[in-house]
């Protein structure tokens, strides 16, 4: 945990707190009797790309989604640019428009085609009229390469064809925050390609993503940060070269000798 | 769920078809039941219509001809019986012209069957009906004379039972339905954080009423709701100081049938839509939510239109329930068709008979009920998408 990028990202955030896209601090959730989140404190800045590893019921997208919300934690705060989203009666929704975020199981609104997917929440909120939202939505859907199936219906799309879409339409809202919730885990590694494609190209245009995944040469070669969950919490953040060559911890060096 | 049905009951059914023209013997099999039904036919007493009366010779040889037939399919099973394994070979009935022969005469005697049935039965039905029609008093000779003579009697009486039951379950459902989706939403709020603490309170006040409402509705008798809602409304108006002709006006007993048929209706109603929603899936609410909707956005525009879909059956099975289950309401005296009925009964003290006639009616109303919405379920289905295959028709149409 002493990897001098991370000081140096510590060291910005307490100048100047408001700096940070994302800070998690203290973040305790549990479902019942089974204590899934046991404090944990992130920090995320404009432009990072974060990957959170770890194996099943580790606690990576619970982390997730507590970040927009679609678990409320029980302890902890998380502030998306300077603002509490766990705080009480605070506008989740306002909030929510600016962090983007892909799902495991894509959830395209199956009551619409493509097109109507992508403009639903720009022209619902009122960001944009339905002639503009359209044109950023075949814009982004030209970005993940189907502009071609603006007209089609969700169900007839492949898989890797649905998330891509899903992407296209997290990008219309222009989020600051991208989240991807384990993205290519319902895909075939072949289609999985597609996918980790347009992520790649999306980090290098300088979106700030948190990314949970088992994907771990994408880890590798496209984060700023590689977070290892282990049972609740981060048992070790650092430099991808660092994590994936010289691991501190055991259990870090145990889970990702599975993958090599 | 797979969409087999729809192609295999076709050839299933074609196939059947095929096995039984492949085969002389099941012809033979076949229409001997046919004759035999026609003999039966024949062995009855003639009606006053029947127009094979005046034609005693034909009848005769009609007769004799299903009896022909009966003999030879009789020689025929004997063969088999005779040679099991050789009957292929030997039998004189397996000759291409002998089957075609065969082929001809099974139509014969279906055509033969069928002029008996409508000489013995149809025209038995049409003397009847004519006999009741000229009898000055209660025909005393037999039942179906009786029930029709009650229901020539009684026509208006019926007609107007039909109408108030039509109108009952009609305008019952369609109103039952506009509540339902009122109550709907109210029953499926969520605290939400954005909320202030009026908006929770009253979220939880609806979801509550909703609960309590659905409850005690679907936990008592329409019957009883019936007499409570009828009687509590008199009350309350002759409370008021009106007169009951004044009240009649506007609470009649159809008005508090209305409004008992859609109470009632509104709360399993609202069941059946609570459950669509709830088959949506999780992740439909999620996305919608994180891209920013408030839950009631995404509610409309996203869970809600997937959800009714699956409720459409239910739905439309609450208009087949209300044609029946306004018979009830006749215990407050609206003039239904379980009314009607009762009337006609008491002034001939003939409750079967009377009862009889409407049970024909209820299914009549019923199975068209039945048969239109189940067209219009299919038309609704066939416009939208797949949406995990909740029915077969549904599936074919996103397919095409």
């Amino acid at each position: 945990m002493a990897d001098e990028k991370n000081v140096g990202a510590a060291a910005a955030d307490a100048a100047n707190p408001q700096e940070a896209v994302v800070r998690v601090e203290g973040l305790q959730k549990s479902f019942g009797t089974n204590v899934v989140l046991r404090g944990i404190n992130l920090t995320v800045m404009p432009g990072q790309v974060v990957t959170i590893i770890g194996a099943s019921g580790s606690g990576k997208s619970t982390l997730l989604r507590c970040i927009n919300l679609l678990e409320t934690p029980d302890a902890g705060h998380v502030w998306f640019h300077g603002k509490d989203l766990a705080a009480e009666h605070v506008d989740i929704n306002a909030l929510r428009e600016k962090i983007g975020m892909v799902f495991q199981s894509f959830n395209l609104f199956n009551n619409m085609n493509v097109l109507d997917n992508c403009t639903l929440a720009p022209v619902t909120l009122k960001k944009m009229t339905k002639e503009q939202a359209e044109k950023v939505a075949l814009a982004n859907l030209d970005s993940v390469g189907l502009a071609d199936f603006a007209g089609a219906d969700v169900n007839t799309l492949s898989g890797g064809q649905k998330q891509r879409v899903a992407i296209a339409r997290a990008l219309c809202m222009k989020p600051d925050l991208m989240l991807f919730d384990e993205p290519t885990s319902a895909l075939d590694p072949e289609i999985s390609g597609e996918v980790l494609e347009v992520m790649r190209r999306l980090a290098s245009q300088g979106m700030t993503m948190v990314v949970v995944t088992h994907e771990m040469a994408f880890a590798r070669s496209v984060s700023d940060e590689v977070v290892f969950m282990d049972k609740g919490v981060i048992a070790e953040k650092g430099s991808p070269e660092k994590i994936f060559t010289n691991p501190e911890k055991p259990r870090t060096r145990e889970f990702l000798a599975r993958y090599l | 769920m797979s969409d087999a049905p729809s192609i295999p009951v076709t050839t299933r059914r074609a196939r059947f078809a095929a096995w039984l023209r492949r085969d002389h013997r099941y012809v033979l099999l076949g229409t001997s039941a046919v004759a035999l039904a026609g003999m039966w036919f024949s062995s009855q007493p003639r009606p006053a219509l029947s127009f094979l009366a005046h034609a005693f010779t034909v009848e005769v040889v009609m007769y004799y001809v299903l009896v022909a037939w009966l003999a030879l399919s009789a020689v025929a099973l004997v063969f088999k019986l005779m040679h099991w394994t050789t009957y292929g070979q030997v039998a004189p009935f397996v000759k291409p012209g002998t089957r075609r022969a065969l082929r001809l005469g099974s139509y014969v005697i279906w055509a033969l069957a069928i002029v008996l049935f409508v000489d013995r039965a149809v025209m038995g039905f049409a003397s009847a009906w004519a006999a009741a029609a000229a009898s000055s008093g209660m025909p005393q000779d037999d039942m179906l004379t009786q029930i029709l003579y009650m229901f020539q009697q009684g026509y208006a009486t019926y007609l107007q039972g039909i109408l108030t039951t039509i109108e009952l379950a009609v305008f019952g459902t369609a109103i039952a339905f506009v509540l339902a989706m009122l109550l709907v939403f109210v029953r499926i709020q969520r605290i939400d954080r954005p909320d202030n603490d009026f908006v929770r309170f009253w979220k939880k006040v609806g979801v509550g009423f909703a609960k309590v409402y659905s409850t005690v509705v679907r936990g008592t008798p329409m019957l009883v709701q019936g007499v409570i809602i009828y009687y509590a409304g008199f009350g309350l108006f002759s409370g008021s100081g009106m007169s009951v002709s004044e009240i009649n006006a506007v609470w009649s007993r159809f008005i508090a049938g209305l409004v008992v048929i859609s109470l009632n209706s509104t709360a399993y109603m609202m069941e059946v839509l609570r459950g669509g929603i709830e088959s949506v899936d999780k992740g439909q609410m999620e996305a919608a939510r994180s891209l920013g909707l408030s839950q009631w956005q995404a509610m409309v525009k996203v869970v809600f239109p997937q959800g009714i879909r699956y409720a459409i059956p239910g739905l439309s099975n609450e208009l087949v329930i209300n044609i029946k289950d306004s018979s009830v309401l006749s215990v407050i005296g609206v003039f239904d068709l379980a009314f009607a009925a009762s009337t006609i009964a008491g002034i001939y003290y003939k409750q079967l008979n009377a009862y009889l006639v409407i049970a024909v009616f209820y299914l009549i109303m019923t199975a068209t009920a039945s048969w239109l919405l189940g067209k219009l379920a299919k038309r609704l289905d066939a416009k939208t998408e797949p949406v995990l295959g909740v029915s077969n028709q549904m599936k074919a149409g996103g397919e095409k």
